[in-house]
């Protein structure tokens, strides 16, 4: 991958406070299940898909870390509605018998949403200061998609890089 | 904060009695079915911005916004749902009205401290004092929409002390909900007119 297939990224000076704000958001959806007061694994899942699609166009720096932060939540959901229903398979069906791999489990999902919880802060705060932090995995496939030249959307705050020719009118008959 | 819905110099019968028997149909229930899901989105980002305002001191100004255009679509369904203002309230976050008006002013910084008092005292210092007040307000002035139901009905004319009482209490409501909301840091006054 060599550099020039890349828009050059934004220094924190380029950027306004704004941005900085909304980007700092997508990390903090993580607290939406709080705010609704549902323990449900998939609110936070929601909520970060409805605030990407809210908020990509607004500007790159936006849209990477809105992406960063929904795809970086996708393996803590499923690790959460795994222990979600191996718990509910307890308390309905096996008679509250829990055993070793059930507390191995439990252990496993409240290092991962431990983990994700610091990072996810530490990503708030920085993308607050300007400052780009790449997660494992996610990041760099995230900056691929958003800063790739291939990315064609257009964002609020650049002028219109695609103009794409519109063709939807056409007479009836031709 | 400036909120304001305008006192019409005649009110119309037929809107008023078509609310009256249908309105429920045609304004509450389309209206309320899309406020649900806004106002849990509007709910969902009102605790985003109480964490940002504990780690940066300011309310996300988008975030901010977009609570301001949540009001302003609310403040147009009450108008119509209490006959202080006629026609059809518009749909949606952007959209514009003749009669009513809301401006909040962005505040830069929210102090961190008011913040947590708020969050963990705001109920005996906030809501018990006005909501007190406002529930006896909020009953009286269920006596005065059916004395202008009946005014409307019979000279077109809405009393205007009843108006200016009922967007009173609204703008009450509206100023404990915005301190409450951590949109402001100035404590809302025990009172209902515009200026303070």
């Amino acid at each position: 991958m060599s550099a020039e297939k890349y828009v050059k990224l934004p220094q924190p000076q380029d950027l306004s406070e704004r941005e900085k704000e909304d980007a700092m958001g997508a990390y903090l959806m993580m607290f939406a299940a709080l705010a609704t007061s549902l323990p449900l694994p998939i609110i936070n899942l929601i909520a970060a898909i409805v605030y990407y699609y809210i908020n990509r166009k607004k500007g790159r720096f936006i849209h990477f870390h809105c992406l960063q932060s929904l795809l970086s939540q996708l393996p803590t959901t499923l690790v959460n509605w795994g222990l979600l229903f191996w718990a509910l398979q307890i308390f309905f069906f096996d008679n509250f018998e829990v055993d070793d791999w059930f507390y191995a489990y439990l252990g496993f999902a409240i290092l991962a949403n431990l983990i994700y919880f610091i990072f996810s802060i530490m990503a708030a705060i920085r993308a607050r200061k300007g400052i780009f932090m790449y997660f494992l995995f996610f990041g760099s496939y995230a900056y691929h998609r958003v800063y790739g030249a291939s990315n064609e959307l257009n964002y609020d705050n650049e002028k219109l890089q695609n103009p794409k020719t519109q063709k939807v009118n056409s007479p009836p008959f031709l | 904060m400036k909120l304001t819905v305008t006192y019409q110099e005649r009110y119309s019968r037929s809107e008023l009695l078509l609310r009256s028997i249908f309105g429920v149909f045609y304004i509450v229930m389309p209206h309320f079915f899309l406020l649900i899901f806004m106002g849990i989105w509007g709910s969902i980002l009102s605790f985003i911005a109480l964490i940002s305002i504990l780690l940066t001191g300011r309310y996300p100004e988008s975030m901010f916004e977009y609570q301001v255009q949540l009001l302003r679509w609310q403040l147009r369904v009450n108008s119509r749902i209490q006959n202080l203002s006629d026609g059809y309230p518009a749909f949606g976050l952007n959209g514009t009205d003749e009669y009513t008006s809301l401006e909040i002013e962005y505040p830069e910084r929210i102090s961190r401290g008011t913040t947590l008092l708020r969050l963990f005292f705001g109920i005996f210092y906030v809501i018990l004092p006005h909501g007190f007040i406002l529930y006896f307000r909020v009953l009286w002035g269920v006596i005065l929409q059916i004395y202008a139901w009946v005014s409307v009905l019979f000279s077109a004319k809405f009393p205007e002390s009843a108006h200016t009482f009922l967007v009173g209490t609204l703008r009450w409501q509206y100023r404990v909900n915005l301190y409450m909301g951590n949109m402001t840091d100035v404590y809302p006054p025990f009172s209902s007119k515009e200026e303070v």
